[in-house]
């Protein structure tokens, strides 16, 4: 096994037991589909590394038959893995449970559901419609003009800080305010999208987001845009120089107002942050950080969009008790000398996980729409290599092997051929994995970047 | 009344799963494997199909990853704990070995025969070992574990005796 260093976290390849990688630096060795925080070809090596280790290479008998390795992974990998740890959420105890809580608890719940819940919706209709309203007017009466674009954006603020009371929002702001300035873009980790409600109801912001269908849309398109939201199509969002060049351009403007990005990608449950995308690291601004915290003691503002559709997320919301929340502005960041965008980004994730109490995890959050093993052949291929090296060692061989894109097109083929074969052996699965992996990413949705 | 914190597991069904794993898991580690169940089976079907098991990232880029997802064949919560506790500390080496055999033995005919290694090879190897060489391998190790055309569980286990089967054990994390 390899040694610790002195002075360095411990990191281990996640889904590779008992080994600790020869890691020179700091960072978890992960492997995502875009930039990555190592060469895709280091990380490949670290693995293979690893595997070499763990091979008997004295035996031919030990290193064909004894799977127990690898299976170790694989079983490891199904009861617990690091992932998946950060879109669960926490069921809260039940208190309810005696004779004596019961009823008040049942009596709560009436009011939650009966009382408070109608008025918070009817008020939240009214105030929300006239709040429309009277933007739609402003937008069509008024000419263009710098006090017409304040006034919206008031307004904006307005309907946000109606959507907050309608959940009865009791949200504590720390830090100095922001306001708008030349070169600065602001970041937050992400938990749901009623975060930018809740940052925008104190401060307006602009973000960049998926542009949707419907009524959805007239509210992005008519109202947001108001406040400069950058659209984007999902399409357009995978094409990072696209959104780059837009950022650069939104934070040159003079006046512009404060752009917030979630550099996570998507939702996760508020107690672990996942990899941050260095996007918006890479402009060369100002990086403003904010720490989002919700206080789980009424309800968890946790959106699970795989479980949980926005609708259901809002009614839960509104029939708890109250929304609590703190939001902490904390201190301008600028790259340092010699750091590169993802370290850059890694360092203002620590700060935002120290104040939010959030626990670091080294997986890119796109990971919930594909299938890693999938879109990276390569790093599965050179994993087998190894062995394979090793096995022909014993026939006496060390011949040059082909190269890798032929080995992952071969080695796919090789897996389709024994999906297919297996499939006619024992039946009853269908599709494959590919096809499944299609569908979950036609359902879900691409969160703001 | 109250709720049932494990969400529907009963006390007669944590029994029965306990005598199906010939009891080498303790009640709190049947529970925590019943969460890990629920978030794995999205949609509430009461099995895990390959496509949920290979969302895993750690899982996915397991080499043998398709030959071990297929080999439980979507398992309902019995079968799923029944897989898991050949890893447990307290199996037994028999138990261990079992495992292992039931996986190389991809036809799920009693015997490892060349079919079955030759695919194993392949998830394990990969391509770049090639068919002739992959054959050879096959040859060399049927030869030195006995000399039959197919291994069955006995020729295995003596194949193994000297292998160090201490890793093959994974905690189930169990919050108090």
């Amino acid at each position: 096994m390899g040694e610790p260093v002195k002075g360095r976290v411990e990191s281990s390849l996640p889904g590779l037991r008992g080994i600790v990688a020869d890691d020179k630096d700091q960072e978890h060795a992960v492997v995502t589909r875009e930039g990555p925080t190592k060469g895709d070809a280091e990380i490949d090596q670290l693995y293979a590394e690893a595997e070499d280790k763990r091979l008997s290479k004295t035996s031919l008998l030990l290193d064909v038959l004894n799977i127990s390795n690898v299976l170790t992974d694989g079983v490891s990998a199904m009861v617990d893995d690091s992932f998946n740890k950060c879109f669960t959420s926490t069921r809260p105890e039940p208190w309810n449970w005696n004779i004596y809580l019961f009823p008040i608890w049942v009596v709560g719940v009436v009011i939650r559901y009966l009382v408070l819940f109608p008025i918070r919706l009817m008020l939240l209709l009214i105030g929300f419609n006239t709040l429309i309203a009277v933007f739609l007017l402003v937008d069509l009466a008024l000419m263009p003009s710098k006090r017409k674009m304040a006034l919206q954006r008031k307004l904006v603020q307005w309907m946000c800080s109606a959507w907050v009371a309608a959940w009865h929002g009791v949200i504590r702001y720390h830090g100095p305010k922001p306001t708008p300035g030349k070169n600065r873009i602001w970041v937050s980790n992400h938990t749901s999208m009623i975060d930018y409600v809740v940052l925008c109801s104190y401060s307006p912001f602009a973000v960049i987001m998926q542009l949707h269908h419907g009524w959805i849309a007239f509210l992005q398109k008519r109202i947001l845009s108001s406040l400069g939201c950058l659209w984007f199509n999902r399409t357009e969002v995978n094409d990072r120089a696209v959104v780059a060049a837009r950022m650069k351009e939104h934070v040159n403007k003079e006046d512009a107002i404060p752009l917030l990005i979630f550099p996570e990608g998507t939702c996760v449950n508020n107690e672990y942050t996942v990899m941050f995308k260095r996007g918006a690291f890479d402009i060369g601004a100002t990086v403003c950080p904010i720490a989002i915290k919700y206080n789980k003691i009424f309800v968890d503002a946790f959106w699970n969009s795989r479980r949980e559709a926005f609708g259901k997320h809002l009614f839960r919301l509104m029939t708890s008790w109250a929304l609590v929340c703190d939001v902490y502005f904390l201190e301008p960041q600028s790259i340092q000398q010699g750091e590169s965008p993802q370290e850059f980004a890694g360092r203002v994730q620590a700060m935002i996980a120290k104040y939010a109490n959030l626990r670091i995890v080294p997986w890119d959050g796109y990971l919930k729409y594909y299938n890693l093993g999938e879109k990276n052949p390569g790093l599965i291929e050179k994993r087998r290599r190894v062995l394979a090296d090793v096995l022909r060692a014993y026939l006496g061989k060390t011949g040059a092997a082909p190269s890798t894109m032929e080995l992952a097109t071969e080695g796919k083929a090789a897996l389709d051929g024994l999906q297919r074969n297996e499939e006619g052996l024992k039946g009853a699965v269908d599709g494959g994995v590919l096809q499944g992996w299609r569908k979950l990413c036609t359902g879900g949705t691409v969160h703001p970047v | 009344m109250g709720q049932a914190a494990s969400g529907g597991l009963t006390q007669g069904d944590v029994d029965e799963v306990i005598a199906a794993s010939k009891g080498v898991f303790n009640q709190a580690e049947i529970e925590s494997l019943y969460k890990r169940f629920r978030a794995l089976d999205r949609g509430h079907k009461g099995y895990i199909s390959p496509e949920e098991f290979l969302s895993i990232p750690e899982l996915s880029i397991n080499p043998v990853a398709q030959r071990l997802v297929r080999c439980c064949e979507c398992p309902n919560f019995t079968i799923f704990v029944k897989m898991v506790a050949p890893f447990s500390p307290r199996a037994s080496r028999d138990d261990k070995l079992v495992f292992m055999f039931t996986v190389y033995d991809v036809d799920g005919d009693g015997f490892i025969s060349r079919e079955d290694m030759s695919m194993m090879l392949k998830q394990l190897a990969g391509s770049s070992l090639s068919e002739e060489d992959r054959q050879d391998i096959i040859s060399r190790v049927l030869a030195q574990a006995g000399g039959a055309e197919r291994l069955d569980f006995a020729a295995f286990k003596a194949a193994l005796s000297s292998a160090d089967l201490g890793n093959m054990v994974v905690e189930v994390p169990v919050d108090l």
